[in-house]
């Protein structure tokens, strides 16, 4: 883990503020993406190849989720932002797997930190239900930007909490070679199986799914010989 | 009418008081203020009336959600009765969520990603995150403007202009679009990570891999991918511990 000065901390705080923001709230423009907060996030940390490698795998994970109606999702936002923070300034190789698990930890607890947020805005619309009753378009404002003021802390609370079990871990866990790539090969092969998975699922058995099959030979074609 | 932009802006915030009771409903009601205020002057009644009406429950996908908003306000220019305006919101859920998110969710958002993720291992990096904001915003901002509009133009006639707009037709060619390009993305990116690390080692990843499409299959929701991919790392820290 690159070591942080304040500024460089606080910015990623905000960054993991706003991309907690982005998944849901305001304005939803796809920053909360991975392969997008990775990026960002590495180059806020020194470290962009870093940043990137861990917000493509991130979005593996991304992929297998889809956002339909009131199905609860991880947060992926503030994870890949955390995991990217400690990732950086090392190999890959050796640093992918232990930040792997960090965010996917940060992420489980991002998805439930938005329940949270959700039960606490039900909770604000009935107090005030009187106001909304009666028409008072004050009362739709103050519930509109009281929500979107939770979810900004909700988003600035949990990147600080994963920005604290970076460095706990990059002081702390010691892990010896072997050991650091093994896990990034699990995580690895654990993005790929989500993203499998969830590509599966989309496709059905339609038209979708032959298009899905001769996506892959040609990756797989394009992988062989580039 | 007017206020429109501003109700436009609004909508991209349009999901900011979700909650399991009224979903989007505060968040429609925050957007349809600045297109209701000509009401206040004209009818403050019906202008109360239509303010409760904007925030009741609502849910769909937030990128169409300008139909729905559009619609119910010129529907109270209008003058329709307040309970089929009620109803008109109510029977525009279910359509207005499965064309967006099929649209959206299931189609355009991993095409794009799946580009992206060809671009950033093919070497193109920032090129292509950037390309992925730019466009999706444009679609996506381009959606929002068409979707107020042709509300505010339909009223209560929103149903037909949603059956007889371009929305039908590029789902159809959508998805099948995001299903090439996931496909093309996963052996790339599969590559991206293994060929650095060595072959070898590469066949363990591909066999986890391998083993984790078929158990997260076999016990559904049970246990999802995060969740296996977190019980196999500790698996492996421990057994390393305990087998250093």
């Amino acid at each position: 883990m690159t070591d942080l000065s304040p500024a460089g901390a606080l910015l990623l705080i905000l960054w993991g503020t706003v991309v907690a923001l982005d998944l849901v709230s305001v304005p939803q423009a796809m920053v909360a993406r991975p392969v997008v907060a990775g990026a960002v996030a590495g180059w806020i940390a020194g470290d962009v190849e870093a940043g990137l490698r861990v917000g493509v795998l991130f979005e593996l994970f991304a992929l297998d989720v889809l956002p339909v109606g009131a199905v609860r999702y991880p947060d992926y936002g503030p994870a890949t932002v955390t995991a990217a923070a400690l990732a950086a300034d090392s190999p890959w190789q050796f640093s992918l797997g232990l930040g792997a698990a960090l965010g996917l930890g940060i992420a489980v607890l991002g998805g439930f930190s938005l329940q949270l947020v959700r039960r606490a805005n039900a909770r604000a619309i009935q107090q005030l239900s009187a106001a909304l009753a009666a028409g008072e378009s004050g009362a739709i404002r103050r519930l509109q930007y009281g929500s979107l003021l939770r979810d900004a802390a909700r988003g600035a609370g949990l990147t600080l909490l994963g920005l604290g079990c970076a460095w706990v871990l990059a002081r702390y866990a010691w892990l010896d070679r072997s050991t650091a790539l093994g896990l990034t090969l699990v995580a690895v092969g654990c993005a790929l199986s989500a993203v499998i998975g969830g590509a599966m699922r989309s496709a059905g058995r339609g038209p979708r799914l032959r298009w899905l099959g001769a996506g892959a030979l040609v990756g797989l074609l394009v992988a062989a010989f580039r | 009418m007017n206020g429109g932009w501003r109700a436009w802006l609004r909508l991209f915030a349009v999901q900011g008081t979700w909650n399991y009771e009224r979903m989007l409903g505060v968040g429609m009601g925050y957007a349809a203020e600045p297109l209701l205020e000509d009401l206040k002057t004209v009818d403050p009644v019906r202008h109360t009336e239509a303010v409760v009406r904007s925030a009741e429950f609502f849910n769909c996908n937030p990128n169409l959600a300008g139909l729905a908003l559009g619609a119910t306000a010129r529907a109270e220019y209008d003058g329709a009765p307040g309970a089929q305006i009620a109803r008109l919101r109510t029977a525009l859920c279910s359509p207005l969520g499965a064309l967006g998110d099929q649209l959206f969710w299931a189609g355009l958002v991993p095409l794009l990603i799946g580009g992206t993720l060809i671009g950033v291992v093919l070497g193109a990096r920032w090129w292509a995150v950037a390309g992925f904001l730019a466009i999706y915003n444009l679609s996506r901002i381009a959606t929002g403007v068409w979707a107020l509009r042709t509300g505010l133009d339909a009223g209560m006639g929103v149903g037909a202009a949603i059956a007889q707009s371009w929305i039908s037709k590029a789902i159809e060619r959508v998805g099948p679009a995001a299903g090439f390009c996931i496909g093309i993305a996963i052996p790339l990116v599969g590559a991206w990570y293994l060929e650095e690390i060595g072959w070898p080692a590469a066949f363990g990843a591909l066999a986890v891999a391998a083993t984790g499409v078929a158990v997260t299959r076999w016990f559904g929701a049970s246990l999802t991918t995060v969740r296996f991919t977190l019980l196999a790392l500790i698996l492996l820290v421990l057994f390393r511990w305990v087998l250093p």
